[in-house]
């Protein structure tokens, strides 16, 4: 058996196909952590660190808001690993941390944002209201960039369930039943929210007039 | 497994691409030293949950309601009467029945 941190990046670029072994040193990982390992704690971080940013940049669309949920989600491990048990894979428990949170965080701006346009509306105060900026340049949203554009903006309309599934897939490569796990249901229900995801994203996207 | 939905031809190969396109963009990396942050957050996490005392009575606000509160209910206010009661000198008092009102 390979040592459990001299490879960190093979369970990176592979996470499918080394999976036992991920879940090994995983597993090895978290017992360290368990007896308060700081060394451990760093390669878990690091080790992640790239997968859980990346989930939440994909449910958020904010370099901002997704750095600030992957903290939360290495302190939240680090305050109640003592908690976890190993039946589940640490990724699988990563993995609903960040779109716990990322979903709990875009929840709270939609809720300040209507607040803040409520308020604007009673004239409570003359802050002008403000769109996430948009950091796309003109030029780049032409044509297949300018697709994607749409697709992002109809992910994040998606009911939060289909959307987490459809991000997991189609942007995290899970599996479906690495899928099932993070959102503790059914192979089958995930199948079904992706089927009804693409379903609805396909028919926005051909909606609108083409020019192509 | 299949990530297809429903349809095939020309549409169905652009929406394959779509998503090819958006699996290579999710390639995104957090700023380097992203473990330094964490550290950070965990160590000012840590020194709140050291303190006794609740988040909200750490604020300067509280502190002074509460200081305010103690003064009123402790009956120390009673030194701080008007300068008219406690003044040395006599005030004027009209005697009631050599005043022209009295009867």
């Amino acid at each position: 058996m390979a040592p459990s941190f001299s490879l960190p990046f093979v369970f990176e670029s592979l996470p499918s196909a080394t999976a036992s072994c991920a879940t090994i040193a995983d597993a090895e990982l978290v017992a360290q952590l368990q007896q308060g390992s700081e060394a451990a704690f760093r390669t878990l971080v690091e080790r992640y660190q790239q997968r859980v940013y990346s989930t939440a940049f994909s449910l958020l669309r904010s370099a901002e808001e997704a750095e600030d949920v992957a903290q939360e989600v290495f302190v939240e491990v680090y305050e109640t690993v003592t908690k976890f048990r190993s039946e589940t894979a640490l990724s699988t428990w990563l993995y609903r941390l960040a779109t716990s949170r990322a979903l709990q965080q875009r929840r709270r701006a939609t809720a300040k944002k209507r607040f803040a346009y409520f308020t604007s509306l009673l004239g409570f105060q003359n802050q002008v209201l403000h769109e996430p900026p948009d950091h796309a340049h003109p030029l780049a949203l032409l044509e297949g960039e300018q697709q994607l554009h749409l697709l992002h903006q109809h992910i994040s309309r998606l009911p939060s369930q289909q959307q987490v599934a459809f991000t997991l897939r189609h942007e995290q490569d899970l599996s479906y039943d690495e899928i099932a796990a993070v959102l503790g249901t059914t192979t089958s229900a995930v199948e079904s929210l992706l089927f009804r995801a693409r379903q609805t994203l396909r028919q926005h996207l051909h909606s609108p007039s083409r020019h192509v | 497994m299949s990530n297809q939905a429903s349809g095939a031809g020309p549409d169905q190969e652009e929406w394959s691409a779509l998503l090819q396109q958006l699996r290579k963009q999710a390639a995104v990396h957090p700023q380097p030293f992203f473990y330094n942050r964490v550290q950070a957050r965990l160590a000012a996490r840590q020194g709140l949950a050291g303190s006794w005392l609740p988040g909200w009575a750490r604020r300067p606000a509280y502190i002074a309601l509460v200081s305010a509160l103690l003064l009123v209910m402790s009956g120390d206010g009673a030194a701080l009467r008007s300068a008219a009661t406690t003044s040395p000198y006599p005030t004027y008092q009209p005697d009631a029945a050599s005043s022209p009102y009295s009867h």
